[in-house]
């Protein structure tokens, strides 16, 4: 029954990517064709991997092709089934979406080609998350990264997004070059390209090659992930992005490197050594940290939530690097909330990362720009959209009773036990990584009251955000979706803890869920000896009733005629939307507080034309400085080219020399091969 | 007759052709007339044809009859008189100029023959029985000869030539070692051997016609 569904999804995306192609020259029969496959093929893989979730043994479906050197298997084993339920959630949400979303391009863009790999994305990412060897979950990779690749450079007309479409290729490439050598390592160690054969495999190979393994995966992995300093691709190739592209980008794309290394570190290692979870958690740490710090400098929407992006990848890798450490220091209930932590976060990040580009795309789509400066008062205009950003926002924050509360709270209370567990000086890790959190999770908090404020308060700053109309209804659909997505699993918290039992005994060999929920499913508890205990539920009751406290009161008073007067001037009469609060005056504080990482740089520059006094125009130009592209990629970028004018030398131009270096390349290869 | 002497004599048959054949190959590097050198090729590929029948008859495999028929039709007429059409066509100056003088290109030829027959050891099973040991060498050094024979020449025509040469080393080495693959592989490596030798004669056409002349090292200018 699961393979049938499973299969049937896939058929459906299949079908809806050559359909989509084949009717490019009718965009409106594309449009529907396009998202109602992609929607129709979701809802089946959402059956399919709920369904695999809780069925006890993995169901292992053969695909009906032949290869001589592979089989093309897929495995729903409860992890592949958890990151499927994720994609096909969102995947539904950003369909429905993309049915009002892809209107506005029809007849102007070539919605048949867009169709065609939205839907070959969603199918690659199915086979990624499912495939159960190695060379298959390449094949299906690199598939998605390329549909990506074309998603990305869609509106290749702008020469900012071929840059960004090409960086987005480069470093996926280099990416999967790490992967496949690290998945040949395993391969040769194991004699077979199975997954089921790496299973526990990488600890019983020699320390140092168990170790070049583990990083080769940590940097393959992460480079799609969005670690730093692998993340420049990021803020570059999910802005200029769609919107609705953007959102899968951001929601499930990144997550196909969780995926991979969920799976490698909790399926192919047995018992790592510390240091491997040290690394990660401190990679985790320094993502969060400097994720968050360069969203709150920027402007442009998409490239702030693409900012966030990093940060949270961050936070789920600190859920990793923790679960990894508590399993070397043999601490299995812990390591299972840790991972338990990463996974629900990833989950989470899925739903409110995806709908906050949902938002943005519907308020990019009705001011036509992205820069938050020139927007605002969008609350009045879009009233449906504003409130779905704001429970994004609010669930990203890291604020109760929403989801993103809950999972950051179990990593917290991860991180928070991981004090007493060892002796050695590494447990001095656990408290550092914790407060790093806590400062992220308040930046964050800060960051999103600069991007729900700017763009949606006060008054309009441009004449584009004073006519924006509200979002076609699919939008608006598409949204609330996710919306409830975003409430059910920050309410449904104690529930939902179910779903990762099965994960966390393959896994680990623990069922932690029984000791995490508490007074009969009301309440959360780490099941630690000093951790603390919530119940959101219960959080959402005192607010209702603080709320109905207030609103009661103001609700009787409402009979009464409201009085509205104008803003106190100062006495300099004409205030106007140009003497609001900037986002650039809003982080101001935190630019001069982390200057040291920032280098801001400003420039004044005033025109004068008849006393230094009144100066006629005045220009402000401030800019802060992206460390790692100037001072990691910039001499890395520099050192290739030099490089490749170097290699130049060989490449003589003449065919005679070409086939001299095959021939020569031959002889000695049969010699060796005839040594050996 | 006894079926240990049938193959015995079958051995014997198809080392004097490989012999011949691999005598062929180097002639080809020695040579310096092109239509000269398009019919050693053609005779070449006539002994190989027998050898595919011999080894066809040896081992009763009627299919590699088939192979044995199609490299006739292919290799030993098609081909040569396609390529001899092309050379009176294009009024081709018919003396080859090779990079290497021939001397030296023949002591590298009898160095080659020795790294296939260095190579071809490293297959051999005695507890194998069977025709492939000479021939196996045969094939590996004919590859190694014709690879030689490519990179020495200037002009594209016979480069393609050698790169033909090649290919028989290749059929050789599949017939020997497997006693024929099936058909329908063999089918498609004549259709593809002659496809290429269409489209390289199309492409020495066009080479000629863009730069004056089939010297391949003009293509040097194609470098960025």
């Amino acid at each position: 029954m699961i393979a049938e569904l499973f299969l049937s999804g896939i058929v459906v995306w299949l079908a809806g990517a050559m359909a989509s192609l084949a009717l490019w020259r009718q965009p409106a029969a594309a449009r529907r064709v396009t998202c109602g496959a992609a929607l129709a093929g979701s809802l089946l893989d959402l059956a399919a991997s709920a369904a695999a979730i809780f069925s006890g043994s993995p169901a292992v479906i053969g695909l009906p092709f032949g290869n001589p050197v592979f089989t093309w298997a897929v495995r729903l084993d409860p992890l592949s089934a958890y990151f499927n339920v994720t994609l096909a959630v969102l995947a539904a949400a950003v369909s429905l979406y993309s049915f009002g979303y892809l209107r506005e391009m029809e007849g102007r863009r070539n919605l048949g080609a867009f169709g065609f790999f939205f839907n070959l994305l969603l199918l690659s990412l199915a086979l990624v998350f499912t495939a159960s060897n190695a060379f298959f979950f390449l094949v299906a990779w690199e598939v998605m990264a390329l549909s990506s690749f074309f998603l990305i450079s869609f509106e290749h007309e702008k020469e900012k997004t071929r840059n960004a479409g090409v960086l987005f290729l480069i470093m996926s490439h280099a990416g999967s070059g790490l992967m496949l050598i690290a998945f040949l390592v395993l391969a040769s160690a194991s004699g077979s390209l199975d997954f089921s054969s790496f299973h526990l495999l990488a600890s019983r190979m020699p320390a140092l090659q168990q170790g070049v393994v583990f990083l080769l995966f940590l940097f393959g992995f992460g480079v799609k992930a969005g670690l730093v300093p692998l993340h420049i691709w990021l803020p570059e190739a999910h802005p200029v992005a769609p919107s609705n592209v953007s959102a899968l980008m951001s929601g499930i794309v990144i997550k196909t490197g969780i995926y991979g290394m969920a799976r490698v570190f909790f399926d192919f290692y047995g018992a790592p050594p510390v240091w491997m979870g040290t690394v990660v958690l401190a990679i985790g740490v320094a993502s969060a940290l400097l994720g968050v710090l360069y969203a709150l400098m920027e402007h442009d929407l998409k490239r702030l939530l693409a900012w966030h992006s990093i940060e949270n990848i961050g936070i789920i890798l600190m859920g990793f690097g923790a679960a990894l450490m508590f399993r070397a220091l043999g601490h299995g209930n812990l390591a299972a909330l840790a991972l338990i932590a990463a996974l629900y976060h990833t989950f989470n990040h899925a739903m409110f990362k995806g709908l906050l580009f949902l938002g943005a795309g519907s308020v990019v789509q009705a001011t036509h720009t992205r820069n938050m400066e020139k927007m605002g008062g969008l609350i009045r205009r879009m009233p449906v959209t504003a409130l779905c950003f704001l429970v994004g926002a609010v669930a990203i924050s890291g604020l109760p009773p929403l989801n993103g509360f809950v999972s950051e709270w179990l990593t917290y209370q991860a991180l928070l036990a991981g004090f007493g567990t060892t002796q050695s000086l590494t447990r001095l890790m656990f408290p550092i990584a914790g407060s790093l959190l806590a400062l992220t999770a308040a930046l964050a908090a800060a960051c999103f009251v600069k991007a729900f404020a700017i763009p949606f308060l006060a008054l309009p700053r441009s004449a584009e955000a004073a006519e924006a109309r509200e979002a076609s209804f699919p939008m608006r659909a598409g949204m609330a979706v996710l919306a409830v997505g975003c409430v059910a699993l920050g309410l449904g918290a104690t529930w939902f803890v179910r779903v990762f039992d099965p994960i966390t005994q393959q896994a680990l060999g623990v069922r932690a869920s029984s000791a995490l929920v508490m007074a009969r499913g009301l309440a959360l508890s780490p099941g630690t000896a000093h951790g603390g205990t919530i119940s959101t539920a219960g959080i959402a009751l005192i607010f209702l009733l603080a709320g109905a406290a207030f609103a009661v009161p103001l609700a009787m008073r409402w009979s009464r005629r409201s009085v509205k007067g104008p803003v106190w001037d100062c006495g300099l009469p004409g205030l106007t939307a140009d003497n609001e609060y900037t986002a650039t005056a809003f982080s101001k504080p935190l630019r001069m507080i982390f200057s040291a990482l920032y280098r801001p740089r400003r420039e004044i520059q005033a025109e004068f034309e008849v006393s230094p006094h009144y100066p006629s125009a005045i220009r402000f130009e401030s800019e802060i400085e992206l460390t790692f592209e100037k001072r990691l990629y910039g001499p890395l970028r520099e050192r290739i080219m030099a490089m490749a004018n170097r290699m130049k030398g060989i490449q003589a131009g003449s065919i005679n020399v070409y086939l001299a270096y095959i021939f020569i390349t031959l002889i000695l290869l049969l010699l060796f091969g005839v040594r050996g | 007759m006894k079926p240990f002497l049938d193959m015995q004599l079958g051995d014997r048959i198809v080392t004097l052709m490989a012999a011949l054949v691999l005598v062929l190959q180097i002639a080809m590097v020695t040579q310096r007339w092109i239509v000269v050198h398009i019919r050693i090729f053609a005779a070449q590929s006539l002994f190989l044809a027998m050898i595919a029948a011999t080894i066809a008859w040896f081992n009763h495999a009627p299919h590699i009859y088939a192979a044995a028929a199609l490299t006739v039709v292919v290799k030993v007429i098609l081909v040569p008189i396609l390529f001899e059409r092309l050379v009176v066509r294009m009024k081709i100056h018919e003396e080859i100029e090779p990079i290497v003088n021939v001397p030296i290109s023949v002591v590298i030829s009898g160095g080659l023959t020795l790294v296939g027959y260095v190579v071809a050891e490293s297959f051999y099973r005695p507890e194998m029985p069977g025709l492939g040991h000479n021939a196996l060498a045969v094939a590996i050094s004919l590859f190694l000869i014709g690879f030689f024979n490519m990179i020495n020449r200037r002009k594209a025509l016979t480069q393609v030539l050698a790169l033909l040469s090649l290919e028989n080393g290749l059929f050789l080495a599949a017939i020997s070692l497997t006693y024929g693959m099936p058909l329908i592989v063999e089918l498609g490596i004549f259709f593809d051997v002659l496809v290429a030798a269409m489209v390289l004669g199309i492409l020495v056409y066009r080479i000629r016609e863009t730069f004056e002349s089939m010297d391949v090292s003009r293509l040097r200018r194609l470098r960025g």
